[in-house]
């Protein structure tokens, strides 16, 4: 119990845990602000959670820098929710639940490492790792033709020997796109080219690099399940942002939808891991929310477009909102 | 702007129940368990209620503190600790002395007044105790004393916005009122 005084009572300890809170908040703040306006654009809703993912790792210093009577006893005693009261609480006379706190940010550092650093490092380290098996288009296939119809900027086009449904890009200085032959034949030539679309989207929002900022700031916060969840759904509002470019660019909703419905669902029975029978629970969740976001998605496309929303009224209001909030958890 | 007065309806609403479920939150621990840090109206009740013993309290007070107390506060969980601080005798506003008694081996609870920066540290040796002595300034450059020492189970803590002499008198005049601890 000493020690756990100690961690809550010291600078890091007060950070890990007024981080955690305020992120809480900050989310749920979030989205009831998104529910509230009816904010459907992803470019905004991306902004909105930026907050979540950025205010939580300034708040304290700043709070503490701003006044530094917050930290007093004095001000817990006042504030509006101190979290050190649960903190201190025994469950059954015997754990803090400070513990069961600690264990859980534990637990949620040891995901953070397995489900996205281990693989950055595998892909890194492996040798050969990025030396794919590819071909160029024939100058007059479907393929080819698919990505001259696009307006803009044309990355390399690479068509991969795979039997899978493969598609993704690589930036950098010579961005391409690279599509499994297995795919090409599946999807129809509005299909494909709204495909091509959508990678040419990834490839110019690359150009600015803000995922990987929001990436480098999600790393500080390893600890914090909060930001673990908001981080994959500003990834996924990433995803609609180039569906939208997509969409803009082929001037054709539905080919995306459609595409999108046999890249996923089509083949669902020659899947890697079809539902009922994955046997790990974590890796069916996993396959069940991605269902779940491919399926939005493909609602999205289907129905019209949302009308444009500026939403900077609404984004300052959140914004001091939790700015003003936070302030008085502690 | 009919969609943003109509949004701003819907948002704060739900924000006023946030507020309303975070009050909650912060209310249930103290219900379901004892001893968590709460404010007192007098020493006397931390002693009745807390059972904590002793709660040191100096005999001495300078005139330039009000007396009483503005503000007593004290926990049992997660450990022992008591925590008051007085006001000025001519500002009831401001925060002059701040007494806390913590149990031992446990970090001390966070001050409303805090030393910004230490100019002199001395071990300074009274009644048979050492205390740790520090002089330097709060914020606002004002001259501020700190002195800590061990007393039976706890560990005493006095900061003080004034000269160490005013201070050692304080503390001199709490080890007097518990001789033998």
């Amino acid at each position: 119990m000493t020690n756990l005084s100690a961690i809550f009572n010291s600078w890091p300890g007060m950070y890990l845990v007024q981080s955690f809170l305020h992120s809480l908040i900050a989310a749920f703040i979030v989205d009831t602000a998104l529910i509230a306006w009816r904010i459907e654009s992803p470019v905004m809703r991306q902004r909105f959670r930026l907050m979540v993912l950025v205010l939580p790792i300034v708040s304290y210093p700043l709070y503490q820098f701003l006044s530094p009577e917050r930290g007093s006893a004095l001000f817990r005693l006042d504030a509006l929710f101190d979290i050190g009261r649960w903190l201190n609480l025994e469950l059954w006379g015997v754990v803090p639940v400070g513990v069961l706190f600690l264990l859980f940010l534990a637990f949620t550092a040891v995901i953070f490492v397995v489900q996205e650093m281990l693989p950055i490092a595998h892909h890194t380290l492996t040798p050969g790792g990025s030396s794919l098996d590819t071909t160029d288009p024939e100058p007059e296939s479907r393929v080819t033709r698919a990505l001259e119809s696009l307006p803009g900027g044309k990355p390399e086009i690479f068509i991969l020997d795979d039997e899978e449904y493969i598609m993704f890009s690589s930036t950098g200085k010579k961005p391409a796109v690279y599509l499994s032959g297995r795919l090409v034949e599946a999807l129809t030539f509005e299909e494909l080219r709204a495909a091509v679309a959508h990678e040419i989207g990834h490839i110019d929002r690359s150009r600015r690099p803000l995922m990987v900022v929001v990436f480098l700031l999600r790393i500080l916060m390893f600890y914090n399940p909060i930001i673990l969840m908001e981080f994959r759904r500003i990834v996924q509002e990433e995803e609609k942002i180039c569906d939208d470019v997509a969409a803009e660019l082929t001037g054709n909703r539905a080919a995306l939808a459609s595409a999108l419905r046999k890249f996923y669902f089509a083949d669902a029975g020659e899947q890697q891991h079809p539902l009922p029978n994955t046997p790990r629970l974590r890796d069916r969740i996993e396959e069940y929310s991605h269902s779940i976001l491919i399926e939005s998605r493909i609602t999205r496309l289907e129905e019209p477009p949302a009308p444009a929303m500026k939403g900077s009224l609404a984004f300052i209001i959140v914004l001091v909102t939790i700015f003003s909030i936070n302030y008085y958890l502690v | 702007m009919k969609k943003t007065f109509g949004g701003l309806l819907v948002f704060a609403t739900m924000i006023a129940v946030l507020f309303g479920m975070l009050q909650v939150l912060n209310w249930i621990p103290s219900a379901v368990q004892e001893g968590a840090f709460r404010k007192y109206p007098s020493i006397d009740d931390v002693r009745a209620h807390l059972k904590i013993d002793p709660v040191y309290t100096p005999a001495y007070y300078p005139r330039s503190v009000q007396w009483p107390p503005a503000l007593i506060a004290a926990q049992t969980r997660p450990y022992a600790a008591v925590l008051t601080e007085f006001s000025k005798s001519d500002d009831r506003n401001e925060t002059i002395l701040v007494i806390t008694q913590t149990a031992r081996a446990h970090p001390p609870l966070a001050l409303k007044i805090q030393l910004t920066e230490v100019r002199e540290t001395v071990q300074y040796p009274f009644k048979g105790r050492v205390a740790v002595l520090e002089v330097g300034v709060c914020r606002r450059e004002e001259q501020c004393s700190r002195m800590a020492w061990d007393e039976g189970d706890f560990r005493l803590s006095l900061i003080m916005r004034s000269s160490p002499v005013e201070l050692v008198r304080i503390a001199e005049s709490i080890v007097a009122q518990h001789p033998g601890r």
